[in-house]
């Protein structure tokens, strides 16, 4: 039966056009499409109508560059320029520092408590940025504890900004410096003790080249965070005037949203930057370390040890001192006559923002960015992680899903404005409810959660689908009994990342509020803007409760419910 | 086995981009026979089983099974079951879970689905195995259930990725013999992709030997071995040395100061050749009537367990050739190094390829 063999078919068939697949695949292919379709309208085409705007003029012609022009040309705009390229400077240099000693504290010596110092050096992740601007008006301010220690100077102003600063985006910096500080390989310090190396040299010539993309990433990092913050300098910056206040003035202050899409579009820039480094160091360190590396155990060091210990103590002091002064802030009855404690600042149904029904909002728009968002996400991410064929629409969808990250929140949030509240979009309705400040949330941080649940995913073996497709088991069964427990762990930190950046931000949802929709965050800020600091730092401390509880949640059902029903992960 | 052809791949052929991983590869597969496909790595062995598993598609050419046109068919539509080197077994579903994965779908009722997994786990030696799950077994037990899974749905075709790769020896050769002969007892089609020639040579009635997209030679593993069509295929089956060699007026075969009488006489006068010997083929005890006789020097002497390797150095000839010797003709022989011996290459074992490097 070999005759087939000798059969040279000239006019051999090529390959269809059309890939033909099964109905599962084709309904998965148009969900994929429908999830792209959804972040061009949430994140594309809301930027598209940003830039339009900045090169238009009030009655919506083109204008060009006029706008930047007049932005550069008026002196009391311009230079929040200078003050921000500043600012965000100086705490580029002292959070990277910070960060390194701690991180190298944490991974490369013996000091005690380590597990504690990891817990309470995050812990301003867990407030909003609001916070310790708060806390420093009762240490630093006019009436503050501590006045004398700044012998005179103010607090409002760039002092205040750079404290608060460095305080709020200081756990961002120490995660990337952890993550690039415990990938290191025992051998090379082994090589270099028995090739005599001092420890000055090995410092030099192991540790730092090894850490120097972590270094420059949270260099970057840091930068972005700080120049498009608002909270802080709104809350402390007084006359300084920086570009991240200049959008907030420009559009809430003078209902100038030309002017405000244009400083948002200079704002685009460092972050850009950063996001394109960012991409370009990525690529560099993987190739950093092999899978046979032997993992580094740090060895006692007397001296070391001993001034690690100390500079931790002192660090985690300093981030204490600051909540615990914002939660006995709130605690005072009336700051600083009757330093009795009470509740009273916690009545915010007394005072201007909302009141407790803006908790109530934040919480409940926290929790449908976390359900929703992480249903959304990781499905998506399934898809373009696992489903066959679709090339050019993932390529699509992996560029619009990283897209969010060099998009400052201040500056997504005018673009919904501009986008979703133009009157002839259909999506018109959902300006002003709860929907936009959701979607408008998920947008904001969806990029960190795509790559979440991308690396979890890309860490399941690549042939459950082929063996699922010869079984002839629909991939969406494979998706609900074997992808999704398995990376139960990833969804669980997605959702609570969600969460949590949901009840802290402020950046994005301040221009897309309603009275029906206020959130805990922005009456934080309004409450301190109408001079009510005490209620203000209390709101800001339920939404670190709030956060704090939502983190042991996450750490019940991570540590205790899963390790106990993913048994299979034990040998 | 039957003659009946089951599988038949016509001008299959494949491009990543600009680059022909394969090339108008023509095949037929037996019902029930068990074909491996050999190869180095990127020869396109794992290509041509994905296409045939409708994993990847072909950019031309026709896959059919069973008389049935499948090359665009999508991978559920299809009739196989596939074992990966890495198990690809669910972590989070017990071993009874995992065989029947594929089961549950065809909605087949319960106590049937326990009866079956039972009986496979049987068939692959892990009774009693059904609760535990994947990480909580060995490499070889795991590869095992992925088998028993493969199977579970009775597919006509079984499709081997490099099933052995992940064990370790000694796993690996018991491994070897219990799919052998679960395949014949089962008498199901199967394809398994190796770059490793000895499971080749052990497991497959049929072998087809890729290198660079192409299909060097197709035979049973005496065939391949015995007799290599191409340089490649001798090299990549067993161990072989060559010696570059013109052919002569007379029809011996010259390289250097070596005279060679040659297996063939169809060759053409001073036709370029390449005349290569397996190491267990040439002989340290020469007789003289037969001819191809070559003086030598030992040069170095590996011990490799049963056998010896010597390397000898023939007379105005840089690159030494390898010899085996049993230990029995050795304790006869007692080469040492350094030592000059007299050695055969019976005409009958020479192979004689076309061309030169």
């Amino acid at each position: 039966m070999e005759a087939t063999l000798t059969t040279t078919d000239t006019s051999s068939q090529k390959q269809p056009l059309i890939r033909r697949r099964s109905w599962d695949e084709w309904a998965l292919g148009c969900m994929m499409i429908v999830g792209t379709l959804a972040l061009v309208v949430t994140i594309v085409l809301p930027i598209y109508s940003l830039l339009s705007k900045s090169v238009q003029n009030r009655e919506g012609n083109f204008v060009g560059l006029e706008n930047f022009t007049l932005f550069l040309t008026t002196p009391s705009l311009s230079s929040s320029i200078g003050h921000s390229v500043f600012l965000a400077f100086v705490c580029t240099l002292i959070v990277t520092s910070l960060a390194f000693f701690s991180a190298y504290a944490i991974n490369r010596t013996c000091i005690p408590l380590k597990g504690m110092f990891r817990l309470i050096l995050v812990l301003p992740i867990l407030s909003p940025s609001l916070l310790p601007a708060i806390s420093l008006v009762y240490l630093f301010g006019n009436q503050g504890i501590l006045k004398e220690l700044l012998f005179g100077e103010s607090i409002y102003g760039p002092i205040g900004i750079i404290i608060g600063s460095c305080f709020w985006t200081f756990p961002h910096a120490l995660m990337i410096m952890l993550t690039a500080l415990s990938k290191s390989d025992a051998r090379l310090y082994e090589s270099a003790e028995v090739l005599g190396a001092s420890p000055w040299r090995t410092f030099v010539t192991v540790t730092l080249p090894a850490a120097k993309y972590g270094i420059i990433s949270v260099a970057f990092v840091v930068f972005t965070l700080v120049i498009t913050d608002f909270g802080v300098p709104k809350v402390i910056g007084g006359q300084y005037n920086v570009l991240a206040t200049d959008i907030y003035k420009q559009v809430i202050g003078q209902q100038n949203f030309e002017m405000g899409a244009t400083v948002s579009v200079i704002l685009l820039l460092p972050a850009v930057l950063t996001f394109l480094t960012d991409r370009w160091l990525q690529r560099r360190q993987s190739a950093q370390l092999t899978s046979k590396a032997v993992p580094f155990a740090p060895k006692p060091r007397p001296l070391a040890d001993k001034l690690s210990l100390l500079f931790m103590l002192v660090l985690s002091g300093v981030i204490i001192g600051i909540i615990l002064m914002a939660v006995y802030a709130s605690l005072v009855t009336f700051w600083p006559y009757n330093l009795s404690l009470s509740l009273k600042n916690y009545q915010f149904d007394l005072m201007d923002g909302g009141g407790w029904a803006s908790y109530w909002n934040s919480l409940q728009m926290a929790a449908y960015t976390a359900v929703i968002g992480t249903l959304f996400i990781f499905f998506q991410s399934y898809l373009a992680e696992k489903l066959s064929g679709y090339g050019v629409l993932k390529g699509f969808f992996q560029l619009f899903a990283i897209l969010p990250l060099a998009v400052p929140g201040l500056v997504l949030g005018l673009a919904y404005i501009f986008f979703f509240n133009a009157p002839n979009n259909p999506l018109n309705s959902i300006y002003g409810t709860m929907t936009i400040l959701v979607v408008c949330t998920i947008s904001h941080f969806y990029t960190v959660c795509h790559m979440t649940a991308s690396t979890a995913l890309k860490q399941i073996d690549p042939e459950f689908e082929s063996v699922s497709a010869s079984l002839k088991v629909p991939q969406i069964i494979t998706f609900w009994r074997v992808s999704l427990p398995v990376c139960l762990p990833a969804v669980l930190d997605i959702a609570s990342y969600l969460f949590v950046n949901a009840m802290t931000t402020v950046s994005a949802v301040v221009f897309l509020y309603s009275y029906n929709t206020t959130l805990a965050s922005v009456a934080v800020l309004n409450m301190d803007d109408a001079g009510d600091i005490a209620p203000a730092a209390a709101m800001a401390v339920l939404i670190m409760v709030t956060c704090m509880g939502a983190r042991v949640v996450h750490w019940f059902l991570g540590d205790v419910l899963l390790k106990h029903t993913q048994s299979w992960h034990k040998r | 086995m039957s003659n009946k052809t089951y599988l038949t791949l016509e001008n299959v052929q494949q491009f990543f981009g600009s680059y022909q991983a394969l090339k108008d590869i023509s095949l037929s597969i037996a019902e029930g026979e068990f074909v491996c496909f050999l190869g180095p790595s990127g020869c396109g062995k794992t290509s041509l089983l994905r296409i045939i598993a409708g994993l990847d598609l072909p950019t031309g050419g026709m896959v059919s099974q069973a008389g049935k046109d499948i090359t665009y068919l999508p991978v559920k539509h299809r009739d196989f079951g596939i074992v990966f080197q890495s198990y690809a077994l669910f972590p989070n579903l017990t071993v009874a879970d995992n065989i029947a994965y594929g089961l549950v779908s065809q909605r087949i009722p319960a106590n049937q689905r326990r009866a079956r997994v039972k009986e496979l786990l049987a068939t692959v030696g892990l009774s009693g195995s059904e609760e535990k799950f994947p990480m909580q077994l060995s490499g070889g037990q795991q590869q095992r259930v992925a088998l028993a899974r493969a199977l579970a749905t009775s597919p006509g075709l079984l499709l081997l990725d490099e099933p052995l790769s992940a064990l370790d020896a000694r796993v690996r050769a018991h491994l070897r013999q219990e799919i052998k002969q679960l395949q014949e007892k089962l008498g199901v089609t199967t394809i398994m992709v190796t770059h490793d020639q000895e499971e080749a040579l052990t497991m497959a009635d049929k072998i087809v030997v890729m290198n660079h997209g192409v299909i060097e030679q197709v035979g049973s593993p005496q065939e391949i071995y015995a007799n290599p069509k191409s340089p490649f295929v001798a090299e990549f089956v067993g161990e072989m040395n060559f010696l570059e060699a013109q052919v002569t007026q007379s029809g011996l075969l010259n390289s250097g100061s070596l005279h060679l009488r040659s297996p063939k006489n169809t060759l053409a006068y001073e036709q370029a050749v390449r005349v290569a010997i397996r190491p267990e083929d040439i002989r340290f005890t020469a007789d003289t009537n037969i001819g191809n006789i070559v003086n030598a020097r030992v040069v170095h002497l590996e011990f490799l367990g049963s056998r010896v390797r010597s390397l000898l150095q023939l007379d105005d000839r840089e690159t030494p050739i390898m010899a085996d010797i049993s230990m029995n003709e050795m304790a006869r022989l007692e080469l040492s190094q350094g030592q000059k011996v007299v050695c055969q290459l019976p005409q009958d074992r020479l192979h004689i390829f076309a061309g030169a490097v």
